[in-house]
């Protein structure tokens, strides 16, 4: 989506959702180009709860997109390389990319803003024209998070490198949003944030933690494919190449890059799930564990995560004491790869 | 003599002590049944009083069996009872130090769905809504 001075984006209404409980109050809007939904209880905190959600968001959007013209990643862009002193919210936001990068090897990577728009992400995904006839342009191999350099809020950057954070942000505003909904509750009850299937708790948790679906697709929420697990605390997401597809010159393009090939990641796993402390670790290695490939399950294993990995013939690989079976709940690790490794500004957490 | 005035055990009271009052008194059979009637008493208390205190107690300890305590559940890795403490409130079947019974799923972690993209412009003063709806997946591969 290219925006202009005179555009404005609107916020979408919350809608309540109702999931069969009445001690937890759902509700659900569209954000980030994708569905945000919150869970809390008690069920009277919602309000309070979409507000401080909507803040994150609203403030995620605006630091991190690299879709609005107004954003402070497209200022960087637009600046073409050089220092800058960025505001907390996009340095704690990069520091995570980093870190990510870092921790997986490279395997996601902050660098892969140009491979994307080779492959014809180049906009707002909802406005891409699914099909067109031309092929896509010559893949571009990200130059590398080596080569950006963030110490605090300051950032060189190299000319020419354009930052795309979307291994990390969902998971980063997942995260944000639970802070941000317990500091506005005052530290009562629980909460769960789920940005586009990333999702992080917080509080004290349902008895057995919280109930979630595990599937590939949205829409395949309830199949026999899909799995029931509780997570009582930290996170866990998904990454998927079902979802974000799109033709060029009769091929089928997907939004995850390997970064070394700038080319779609083509391993044998078409989805892949991981539990971890926070929701930018779970968001960083789902996606880093897509582009391993066939050494997905060696990195997942050093990583001590545990994840649940689907082939592209459906076979199911469960890791790290994943549940094999409906209604267990999810093992995570009190320990913080991305955060850790990253500047967090002072009075963030 | 001491068995004609009762101190069948050589004990003599003290003056002033009361006993003299029962001198002369030799104990009888009643005077035995009287004391154990009174250990007997005393034992059905201390009885009655330590059966409510393990009912209290055992009950405190079901509670939470149906339940994990919050935040060791994931940890833990194994989904049958643990401990941990739960004070359900009257009127309601949720809250306490641990959180509500929720049966039914609340979210679903899976590949981002796109869904709709709403913007708004302002043109020549007029307000301009375009909503882009996307389809989750393409399913022509």
């Amino acid at each position: 989506m290219t925006t202009s001075a005179l555009e404005l984006i609107t916020v979408a209404p919350w809608q309540r959702v109702w999931t069969g409980d009445d001690s937890v109050a759902v509700a659900e809007r569209d954000a980030l180009g994708t569905t945000a939904r919150v869970a809390v209880w008690p069920p009277e905190d919602l309000a309070v709860a979409c507000a401080a959600t909507d803040d994150v968001l609203s403030a995620l959007d605006l630091q991190a997109s690299r879709f609005r013209a107004d954003s402070e990643l497209s200022w960087l862009h637009a600046a073409g390389g050089g220092l800058f002193l960025l505001g907390d919210g996009l340095a704690e936001a990069l520091g995570v990319a980093l870190a990510a990068a870092r921790w997986t090897g490279g395997l996601v990577d902050p660098t892969v803003g140009d491979a994307l728009i080779a492959l014809g992400y180049d906009r707002d995904f909802a406005a891409i024209e699914s099909v067109r006839g031309e092929p896509s342009a010559a893949p571009v191999p990200a130059p590398g998070w080596r080569l950006v350099r963030l110490d605090g809020p300051l950032l060189q950057l190299p000319a020419g490198v354009r930052l795309d954070l979307g291994a990390t942000a969902k998971g980063l505003g997942s995260d944000r949003a639970v802070w941000a909904v317990l500091a506005a509750t005052g530290q009562v009850g629980g909460v769960l944030v789920s940005l586009g299937g990333d999702i992080a708790v917080g509080g004290t948790p349902p008895r057995d933690g919280w109930p979630i679906t595990v599937a590939e697709e949205p829409a395949q929420a309830g199949s026999p494919r899909s799995q029931l697990v509780r997570l009582a605390c930290g996170a866990v997401a998904t990454s998927s190449v079902t979802c974000r597809r799109w033709r060029r010159g009769g091929t089928v393009l997907h939004h995850i890059v390997d970064p070394r090939t700038g080319r779609p990641a083509d391993g044998p796993w078409q989805t892949v799930s991981a539990a971890a402390a926070t929701c930018a670790d779970a968001n960083a290695a789902a996606t880093a564990a897509i582009v391993a490939g066939p050494q997905a399950e060696d990195w997942l294993t050093a990583a001590g995560l545990p994840a649940r990995l689907v082939g592209h013939d459906g076979e199911v690989r469960c890791l790290g004491g994943w549940p094999t079976a409906s209604g267990y709940p999810l093992p995570t690790t009190p320990v913080s790869h991305v955060y850790t490794g990253a500047w967090i500004p002072r009075g963030r957490r | 003599m001491d068995a004609e005035r009762g101190y069948h055990d050589g004990r003599v009271p003290l003056p002033g002590s009361g006993d003299d009052d029962r001198a002369g008194q030799i104990p009888t059979r009643r005077d035995g049944i009287r004391q154990a009637r009174r250990m007997t008493n005393w034992t059905a208390a201390a009885l009655i009083v330590g059966t409510g205190a393990a009912a209290v107690a055992l009950a405190h300890q079901a509670l939470p069996a149906a339940g994990s305590a919050a935040g060791t559940a994931a940890s833990a890795g194994t989904s049958a009872g643990r401990t941990g403490t739960s004070a359900g409130q009257a009127g309601t079947n949720t809250q306490g130090a641990s959180g509500p019974q929720v049966t039914h799923s609340v979210a679903t972690t899976t590949a981002s769905g796109v869904t709709v993209t709403t913007t708004t412009r302002t043109v020549n003063g007029k307000t301009v809504v375009t909503q882009v709806r996307h389809a989750p997946a393409h399913a022509d591969d």
